[in-house]
C-alpha cells in the first residue's frame, strides 16, 4: 500500500519534477528509405510525435519505467518495441515492414481479366463495358475487344484463343447459364440474353481458372449481381429499337426491382441498308424482376428470374437454290437464379444456390418444322474456411439435371442428364511474394456413363511493386453439345490442357499484360456428315466418336494507359493465335473458320467538357479467316481477306425534365468497311455465296433517363 | 490514523489523476485542434492526424479524437500529391475513424458530414468508375447529416463543394454550388461551437462563395 502511495505522489509531481526522458530515432524502411509522417506513440499514453520528411521524429515524456513505442505508417504493419526508461535519453532506429494490402498483394492473374469498378487490375470498368465504341452495351462485344478472343462475325458467343464459342461458359453468381443468348440466325448474331447493368464486376478467363467452374473447355465468363442498391429509382431508356423501363423499390434491408424491354428492330434496319431480306423485323420481349434482401452486414439473398420472348422472321440466301429459304424463329426463355451467402463464424463463410433455365425454340425452315427444348436446373452449395494473409480453402458440391429435346416436323428425340459434381481447392499466400493456388474437380454424368477428375494449378510471384509472373496448368472437362448427346449415347468427355504463363505490371493508370499459352484438346466429338450442313434447325450425324483433337498456341498482349491523356484513355490489345484441330466432320487437321492468326483492338475514350460528352472509339483488326472451298482440295486452306471495323460512339449528358440524362449515339463500322465472313458453297461447289454481316453499318441512338436519383437537383 | 491517512492520500491521489487524466486530453486537444488551425499542407494535417491518432487510443470513451483523426487524415489526402493507391488508403483509413467516432457518437450531424465529405473524395480518385455508386452514397449521408441538425453549417458546405467541383453537366457548378455555400455561410454565422466540438469550415466557405460570384 505504501509503495502505491509512493508511486501516486510521484506521480503528482512528476508534472513539475525534471523527471523527462527525450525519445528520438528515425522511421525507415528494411532498406533504408525513408519514411516520412510516420506515427510514433507511447502507447496508452498521449505522448508521441510524427516523423519529418527526413524520417525523423523526437518527443519527450514524463513517464517512467516499461512502456511500449508503437509505430505506423500508412501502406506499413504497425510495429511495437518495449521500450524501458530510466531517465536517460532514448534512440531507436525503427524499421517499418511494407503490409500486405490489396493494393500490392500477390494474385494469380494468369488467364484472368477481371472488369468491374474497386477491384485490384481490373482491365475495365463497368461504365467501359456500356461505352465502349461498338459494344452497344453488350457485356460479350466488350469482351471481345480485350486480348484471348477472336472475331466472332456472325456467330454468337466468345470464341476464346482457338476454341469454339460452345467452350466458353457463361456462370451468373458460380451458376452454369445454359443458354446466355438468343438464337442463332444463318449467319446472324444475337445479344447476350443479360443487361450489362445487373452486374458489379465480371471476370473474364482465357483459360486456367479456378477448380470452381466446370463444363468449359476454353474460358469461363463469370458474372457476378450487383448487392443492394443504395436507392430507389426509376430508369427510363428510349432507344431507337424501342423503349424499355426498371423501377427499383429499396426498403430497410432489401430492394425490388421489376423492369422490362420491348425491341422491334423495324424503324432501325429500314434506315440502314440491310444485307439480310427480313420478313418480319426482329422483335424482343424481356421483363425481370430481382430481389435483394441483405439481412446482416454479412450476408446477402439475391433472387433474379426474367422472361424473354424473341420473334423473327427472314429469308436466307441458299447457294442451291435460285428461290430464297423462308426462316421464322421463336425463341422463349426463362432464366431464375436464387443465391444466398453468409459468414457463419468469423471465419467460414457459406454460399448456396439454384438456378433453373429453360428455351423454348420453335418456327419453319422453307415449309419444314422445328423445335428444340433446353433445360437446365442446377443446384451448387459451398463452403469456403479463411486463413490468415487471405490463404483459404474452398469445397463445394453440384447437382445439374440437364435435358435436350429436338424436334422435325412430325419427328422428335431427347435426352436427359444427371450430373454431380465435387470441388476442392486451397489458395495459399506462402508469404507477400508467392501464393499458390491447387485445386481439383470430380465430375460424373449419368448419360456418359463416366468420372472425370480434373486438376488444376497455379502460381503467381511478385517480381517487384509493379510487376508479377503467374502461371497455370490445369485439365479441363465438357460434355459434348446437346447436338451430338441427342444422337448418340456413346460419347464421352472432351478434354483441354492448358498451360499459360503471364506477366502483368500494374502501376498507377498503366496497366501491361503479356501472357503466352499453350492449349492441347482431346476426345474431341467427330462425325460422318453427308449433305448439305444447316446453320440452323436440326441436322442428322453419323459415326459419332470423341476421336477429335488439335491445339492452340499464341501470345496476348494488352496496354491501357488511363494518365497520359487528359481526360482520356485508350488500351491496345493484340491476339497471335496459332491453331489446328480435327474435329466435327474435318479430314485433318487444319485451322477452323473461328480462329485468326491476328486479332487487334484499339479503343480510345476522351471527356470533352465544353461538350459535355465522352467520345469513344474503336478500330478492330483481324486477318483473314478460313473457309471451305469445295474446289480446293486443301481442306479450309482458303483464305477471306482481312477484316477492318472502326466504331464510334458519343454519349452527351445533359438533364431531361430535371433529371439526370444521357443521349446515346453509337455507328459501328463508320467507314463501311466491305468485311466478308467467309463463304458458302452450293454442294457441287459451283456457286458461291458471301457470308456478309447483316447490315454493313448499324446505327443505335436514343435515351436514358433516371428518375429519383435527385442527386444534383434540388 | 495512519490507515486513514494513507486512505485520505489516497482519495486525494486518484481524485487528483483522474483530474491529471482530464487535463492531459484537455491539452492534448488543444494542442491538436491548435495544430490544425495552423496547418495548410498534407504535412501538417498528417502531423495532426497523427496527434488525434495517439489521443484517440488514450481516450477511449471520446469521438472527437477519432472524429479529427478521419478530418485531418482526409485533409491530408485531400492536399497532397499521393499516389491514388496511397490516397485510396488514406481515405479507407480516414473512414475508419470517422465510423468509430459514429460508433460513440451515433447519429451525429457532424460525424456523418465527415463520411459524406471523405466519400466523395475517395470518388474523385477515380470518378469515372466511381460518381455512379459513390456520389449517391455521399449525397445520402450529407443529407442525414442536414436533418440530424439543420442548424449544422458543414453539411451544407461539403455539399456545395462537392456540387462546385462537380462537372455542370452532372448537375454540379458554381451555379448550383451557390445556393448551400449561402445557406452554409448563414449557419456559420449563427453557429456557436462548444470546447473541442468541431468548428471548421468558414473561412472554406467565404473562400468558394467568393469564387461563385
Amino acid at each position: 500500500m505504501k509503495k502505491f502511495v509512493c508511486i501516486v505522489l510521484v506521480l503528482l509531481t512528476s508534472d513539475i519534477a525534471d523527471g523527462q526522458t527525450k525519445i528520438s530515432g528515425t522511421v525507415k524502411t528494411k532498406s533504408g528509405n525513408v519514411i516520412s509522417g510516420a506515427n510514433i506513440t507511447l502507447a496508452k499514453t498521449y505522448n508521441g510525435a510524427s516523423a519529418d520528411t527526413a524520417g525523423i521524429f523526437s518527443f519527450s515524456t514524463t513517464e517512467t519505467g516499461n512502456w511500449m513505442l508503437l509505430y505506423s505508417a500508412i501502406g506499413f504493419k504497425t510495429d511495437s518495441i518495449k521500450i524501458s526508461m530510466i531517465g536517460k535519453a532514448l534512440i531507436f532506429n525503427l524499421v517499418l515492414k511494407e503490409v500486405t494490402s490489396e493494393l500490392n498483394a500477390v494474385t494469380i492473374t494468369a488467364g484472368t481479366l477481371e472488369t468491374g469498378d474497386n477491384r485490384k487490375g481490373a482491365v475495365l470498368s463497368s461504365l467501359d463495358v456500356v461505352t465502349t465504341a461498338g459494344a452497344v452495351a453488350d457485356i460479350v462485344a466488350a469482351l471481345q475487344t480485350l486480348p484471348g478472343t477472336s472475331q466472332a462475325y456472325s456467330q454468337n458467343g466468345l470464341f476464346v484463343r482457338g476454341g469454339s464459342a460452345a467452350e466458353t461458359r457463361t456462370y451468373f453468381d458460380g451458376m452454369v447459364v445454359k443458354d446466355p443468348f438468343g438464337s442463332q440466325l444463318p449467319d446472324i448474331s444475337s445479344r447476350g440474353r443479360f443487361s450489362p447493368f445487373l452486374f458489379k464486376g465480371t471476370t473474364f478467363s482465357s483459360g486456367g481458372y479456378s477448380a470452381q467452374y466446370g463444363q468449359a473447355l476454353s474460358s469461363a465468363l463469370i458474372l457476378e449481381s450487383k448487392d443492394l442498391p443504395e436507392r430507389s429509382s426509376t430508369e427510363v431508356s428510349l432507344l431507337s429499337v424501342g423503349p424499355g423501363a426498371a423501377h427499383t423499390e429499396r426498403f430497410q434491408n432489401s430492394s425490388l426491382t421489376i423492369g422490362g424491354v420491348y425491341y422491334n428492330l423495324k424503324p432501325n434496319y429500314t434506315l440502314v441498308h440491310q444485307n439480310v431480306k427480313w420478313d418480319q423485323f426482329p422483335v424482343e420481349e424481356t421483363a425481370n424482376i430481382q430481389y435483394k434482401w441483405k439481412p446482416t452486414k454479412n450476408s446477402i439473398l439475391k433472387v433474379f428470374s426474367q422472361y424473354s420472348n424473341n420473334e423473327v422472321s427472314l429469308f436466307s440466301n441458299n447457294p442451291d437454290d435460285a428461290n430464297l429459304l423462308h426462316v421464322i424463329n421463336y425463341n422463349k426463355n426463362i432464366y431464375t437464379n436464387v443465391s444466398y451467402q453468409q459468414f457463419i463464424i468469423t471465419n467460414w463463410k457459406i454460399q448456396g444456390g439454384v438456378s433453373y433455365c429453360n428455351t423454348n425454340e420453335s418456327g419453319k425452315i422453307g415449309s419444314d418444322d422445328y423445335r428444340r427444348n433446353d433445360h437446365l436446373l442446377q443446384g451448387r452449395f459451398t463452403v469456403t474456411r479463411y486463413f490468415a494473409r487471405r490463404s483459404l480453402i474452398r469445397t463445394g458440391v453440384e447437382a445439374y439435371q440437364n435435358s435436350s429435346l429436338e424436334g422435325w416436323n412430325n419427328l422428335t428425340r431427347a435426352y436427359w442428364d444427371n450430373m454431380q459434381a465435387t470441388f476442392t481447392e486451397a489458395e495459399v499466400y506462402i508469404n507477400e511474394y508467392l501464393v499458390v493456388r491447387i485445386g481439383s474437380r470430380v465430375e460424373h454424368s449419368a448419360y456418359l456413363a463416366q468420372f472425370n477428375l480434373a486438376p488444376r494449378s497455379s502460381f503467381a510471384l511478385k517480381t517487384g511493386i509493379h510487376s508479377q509472373v503467374s502461371l497455370a496448368y490445369g485439365f479441363f472437362y465438357q460434355n459434348p453439345d446437346d447436338t451430338y448427346l441427342l444422337q448418340s449415347h456413346q460419347l464421352g468427355y472432351e478434354r483441354a490442357t492448358h498451360s499459360m504463363l503471364n506477366y502483368q505490371y500494374l502501376a498507377n493508370g498503366i496497366t501491361f499484360r503479356a501472357e503466352a499459352f499453350y492449349k492441347q484438346y482431346a476426345d474431341l466429338t467427330k462425325y460422318n456428315f453427308n449433305g448439305a450442313y444447316k446453320e440452323y434447325g436440326v441436322n442428322n450425324y453419323t459415326g459419332l466418336y470423341n476421336g477429335g483433337h488439335g491445339y492452340a498456341k499464341g501470345l496476348d498482349l494488352f496496354w491501357r494507359d488511363k494518365k497520359s491523356i487528359k481526360g482520356g484513355d485508350y488500351y491496345i490489345s493484340y491476339s497471335l493465335l496459332d491453331t489446328k484441330r480435327n474435329f466435327r466432320d474435318y479430314p485433318l487437321q487444319a485451322t477452323p473458320p473461328f480462329a485468326e492468326k491476328h486479332t487487334l483492338h484499339v479503343v480510345y475514350k476522351q471527356y470533352i467538357p465544353c461538350l459535355k460528352s465522352e467520345i469513344s472509339t474503336a478500330y478492330a483488326f483481324s486477318s483473314g479467316r478460313t473457309y471451305y472451298n469445295p474446289n480446293n482440295p486443301i481442306f479450309l486452306s482458303n483464305q477471306t481477306k482481312s477484316f477492318n471495323n472502326v466504331s464510334f460512339n458519343i454519349s452527351y449528358l445533359t438533364r431531361v425534365v430535371k433529371q439526370y440524362a444521357v443521349v446515346y449515339g453509337s455507328v459501328n463500322n463508320l467507314f463501311g468497311f466491305n468485311n466478308i465472313y467467309g463463304y458458302n458453297y452450293s454442294f457441287s461447289g459451283n456457286l458461291r455465296e458471301p457470308v456478309l454481316p447483316a447490315a454493313r453499318r448499324n446505327i443505335l441512338f436514343g435515351l436514358l433517363v433516371t428518375f429519383g436519383d435527385n442527386t444534383f437537383n434540388h | 490514523m495512519k490507515t486513514f491517512t494513507l486512505t485520505l492520500l489516497l482519495f486525494f491521489g486518484t481524485l487528483t489523476l483522474k483530474a491529471q487524466s482530464a487535463d492531459l486530453y484537455n491539452l492534448a486537444m488543444q494542442k491538436g485542434l491548435s495544430m490544425i488551425d495552423s496547418a495548410g499542407t498534407s504535412e501538417q494535417f498528417a502531423a495532426a492526424a497523427n496527434m488525434f491518432e495517439r489521443i484517440a487510443p488514450a481516450a477511449k470513451n471520446q469521438w472527437l479524437p477519432q472524429y479529427y483523426a478521419g478530418y485531418c487524415g482526409m485533409l491530408s489526402a485531400v492536399l497532397g500529391k499521393q499516389t491514388s493507391d496511397i490516397k485510396d488508403a488514406l481515405y479507407d483509413k480516414a473512414m475508419n475513424y470517422a465510423e468509430m467516432a459514429n460508433a460513440l457518437k451515433p447519429c451525429n450531424s457532424d460525424v456523418l458530414a465527415l463520411e459524406g465529405y471523405i466519400t466523395f473524395m475517395k470518388m474523385a480518385v477515380a470518378p469515372q468508375e466511381r460518381a455512379m455508386t459513390m456520389i449517391p452514397k455521399a449525397d445520402e449521408l450529407l443529407g442525414k447529416a442536414m436533418t440530424l441538425n439543420p442548424a449544422n453549417p458543414r453539411p451544407f458546405l461539403v455539399k456545395g463543394q462537392d456540387t462546385f467541383y462537380t462537372p455542370e453537366a452532372f448537375g454540379g457548378g458554381k451555379a448550383n454550388a451557390k445556393q448551400f455555400l449561402i445557406t452554409a455561410t448563414d449557419l456559420f454565422k449563427k453557429s456557436k461551437p462548444t470546447e473541442f466540438e468541431p468548428r471548421w469550415g468558414a473561412k472554406r466557405c467565404q473562400d468558394l462563395l467568393q469564387q461563385c460570384q
